[in-house]
């Protein structure tokens, strides 16, 4: 799986502009599953177990990453832009991108510290003083090269480092589409649908669509969610700890989850001796706020790869607890498809 | 016009650490490619001295230490304090992926708070160096038999080439100057030319010290310094500064000779080669400081190159500009040696 991991975060996909990243998820599971693509974009993939489900069980993570859209150029060739999705200021300062189909090569530029009075040092740049450099000297020749509405994506750069650590961009959420692939390329019990679902990052959109299309009794969310266990951060503000397998929640800031669900989910853990924590704060939100209120509502639970800083070129995460949320994710809808 | 010499050149020197006062790899690596033209020798600060013919002929001088980091403590987890080697801006630091040079080089990443989690703390603030750590990925055990306090920390970047002439990469500051001497020698190959003396300094980052002790043992009575300079960008006056693509930026200030200066200016002039005069009131901030004042005094010019976002990992350069301050230099050697003979 860490291969899959490895192409799927190299590959571009801000919302709206999953293309690469539905294409090559189709290679993956053609043959394995029955899917359509809806008219969003999602790819809904319908899995037949060895045997019918009692229940119907919607597994969904999403395909989109946090990035940037080029919104125009200004007359010295510097390319303007506007985040998609929540990305930080302080995180990609300096930092290099790719832009559009000829992922043309860009830096994020910044006034050199050196001209900065010296009280306003640590002062991050407004949005408005940001820009692109792609080198060109002109309007024109970034023109040549650029255009309003091309997608930015960090620079792929793929670590294995430490203890069974990886580094990349955009694991939020292809972490979760690697899971999915896994189980939809594996024998599974119980019929079971599944969502690859398009922007995330802008609202949960394309899970509203696709969760109406599934029709699910259950769904579980497949995500990835703040692990601030980094130095100088103690018990629950770590929020979740990596090595310590899927944090499972209870509340965010998009979802009142279902308590028996959440209970089962670490009871479940528990039982099959599969590593699993709960996520202590509630914070941040993800597709099961638009899935839990779909059609006359619906019973979910997620289930999170501790990732530490989140929504930066370089977000960090144990291999080991992919695989722990795998097998959690699917003990969990082996259990949701006949209660 | 093709830049590949001098591309091959910054490439190569770019993929290199040192940060002042362990400037090691990048030391050694411009120490063989400096072997090449003229015997090299290593002083006590770690300067690389290279010298061709004896007696009183040129200085040129660019410094090889780049900016860094330097670990403090080992600390629960893996995380490694840190401190600034040089001046490291810390607004581009957050969330940096990093190369620790221990034991062995091991890869890290700069911990950033997540919005969530910071306290009462303006979000358009940048941290405190005391705030930020390095995540190694490993135990605290597995780190401290790897990393130890004093080891040096690189930020990583790669070298990316960006529209036509242009170069994004860390430490362009100063292996682009390095590179133009490099660049120079080569251009010079074959020629007779006066003595020279060639110093790819240590520590200027730091302030300096290498150039000032690696100068003492001159015996030219001229020098020109090679460094980077402010390239235009929001924020950096047109009026004040250079723009990339000018060519060689000869500097002009009190404490640079006035004389050589003007020759420079008129050499590029009459060999068509781009060039512009860049002001400075007083001091330059470069290692021209140190050499003016070696022993007895020498004579000293600068010529920069206009770079943009200095002191991050991506420093924009124009290659046209490398080759700008090598045809310029090696032109000045050539008439200087006309003068000599």
């Amino acid at each position: 799986m860490l291969e899959m991991i490895k192409t799927l975060c190299s590959l571009s996909g801000i919302s709206g502009r999953e293309d690469e990243v539905r294409k090559y998820i189709i290679s993956k599971i053609e043959g394995f599953c029955e899917y359509k693509i809806d008219n969003l974009g999602n790819i809904i993939a319908y899995k037949k177990g060895k045997n019918p489900a009692k229940n119907k069980v919607l597994i969904d993570a999403h395909m989109d990453e946090v990035g940037f859209i080029v919104t125009g150029v200004d007359r010295s060739g510097l390319v303007k832009f506007a985040n998609v999705g929540g990305v930080d200021t302080k995180v990609f300062l300096g930092r290099s991108v790719t832009i559009g189909k000829n992922r043309i090569l860009g830096v994020f530029g910044i006034k050199p510290i050196h001209l900065i009075d010296k009280d306003k040092e640590d002062v991050i740049p407004s949005s408005d003083e940001l820009y692109i450099d792609i080198g060109a000297s002109s309007r024109k020749e970034a023109l040549e090269a650029v255009s309003p509405g091309d997608d930015i994506c960090f620079e792929k750069d793929f670590i294995e480092f430490g203890d069974g650590f990886i580094c990349s961009k955009a694991i939020d959420d292809r972490a979760g589409c690697a899971i999915m692939i896994d189980l939809i390329r594996s024998e599974l019990e119980y019929d079971c649908v599944f969502s690859f679902s398009v922007q995330e990052e802008i609202g949960t959109r394309g899970a509203a669509a696709s969760a109406f299309t599934a029709a699910p009794d259950y769904a579980i969310v497949v995500e990835t969610t703040t692990a601030a266990d980094i130095c100088g951060t103690q018990d629950e503000d770590r929020v979740c700890v990596c090595g310590e397998g899927g944090a499972v929640s209870f509340m965010d800031r998009s979802t009142v989850y279902n308590p028996d669900l959440y209970r089962r989910a670490l009871e479940i853990a528990r039982e099959k001796g599969i590593k699993a924590q709960t996520k202590t704060r509630v914070a941040g939100g993800n597709d099961a706020g638009a899935i839990h209120k779909s059609r006359g509502g619906v019973k979910v639970v997620t289930v999170s790869v501790p990732t530490r800083y989140l929504h930066s070129p370089g977000c960090v995460c144990k291999y080991e607890d992919i695989i722990s949320s795998r097998e959690l994710i699917k003990a969990l809808a082996e259990d949701m498809a006949q209660c | 016009m093709d830049f590949t010499q001098v591309k091959a050149l910054l490439e190569n020197l770019c993929s290199k650490g040192g940060v002042s006062g362990c400037e090691n790899d990048a030391a050694d690596e411009a120490a063989k490619l400096l072997g090449e033209f003229m015997p090299v020798t290593r002083d006590a600060l770690g300067n690389v001295i290279g010298k061709k013919g004896t007696g009183d002929g040129i200085i040129l001088d660019a410094h090889i230490d780049r900016i860094g980091l330097v670990v403090t403590a080992v600390k629960e987890g893996g995380f490694l304090k840190v401190a600034k080697a040089g001046g490291s801006d810390i607004r581009v630091l957050t969330g940096a992926k990093v190369t620790v040079h221990g034991k062995e080089d091991i890869f890290g990443i700069i911990t950033s708070t997540p919005p969530h989690l910071a306290k009462d703390k303006d979000d358009k603030k940048a941290p405190s160096f005391d705030e930020i750590s390095i995540d190694t990925g490993l135990s605290r055990e597995e780190a401290e038999k790897l990393v130890s306090p004093g080891d040096r920390v690189t930020v990583r970047g790669s070298f990316l080439n960006l529209i036509g002439s242009r170069i994004a990469s860390p430490c362009v500051d100063d292996r682009a100057g390095v590179a133009a001497i490099l660049r120079c020698l080569q251009l010079l190959e074959g020629k007779e030319t006066c003595p020279l003396e060639v110093m790819f300094s240590a520590q200027e980052e730091t302030g300096g010290s290498g150039a000032m002790t690696g100068a003492f043992n001159f015996e030219s009575g001229r020098a020109i310094g090679v460094d980077v300079t402010f390239a235009t960008a929001p924020g950096v006056s047109e009026e004040k500064y250079g723009s990339l693509g000018d060519g060689a930026l000869v500097g002009y200030a009190p404490s640079l000779d006035y004389e050589m200066s003007g020759e420079l200016m008129s050499i590029a002039e009459s060999k068509g080669i781009k060039a512009k005069p860049e002001v400075m009131g007083g001091r330059t901030g470069t290692n021209c400081d140190e050499i003016q004042t070696a022993r007895g005094g020498i004579k000293t010019a600068l010529l920069s190159i206009p770079i943009r976002n200095m002191h991050t990992c991506v420093e924009v350069c124009d290659l046209a500009d490398i080759e700008a301050v090598a045809s310029l230099m090696a032109e000045y050697v050539i008439e200087r040696s006309k003068e000599n003979a």
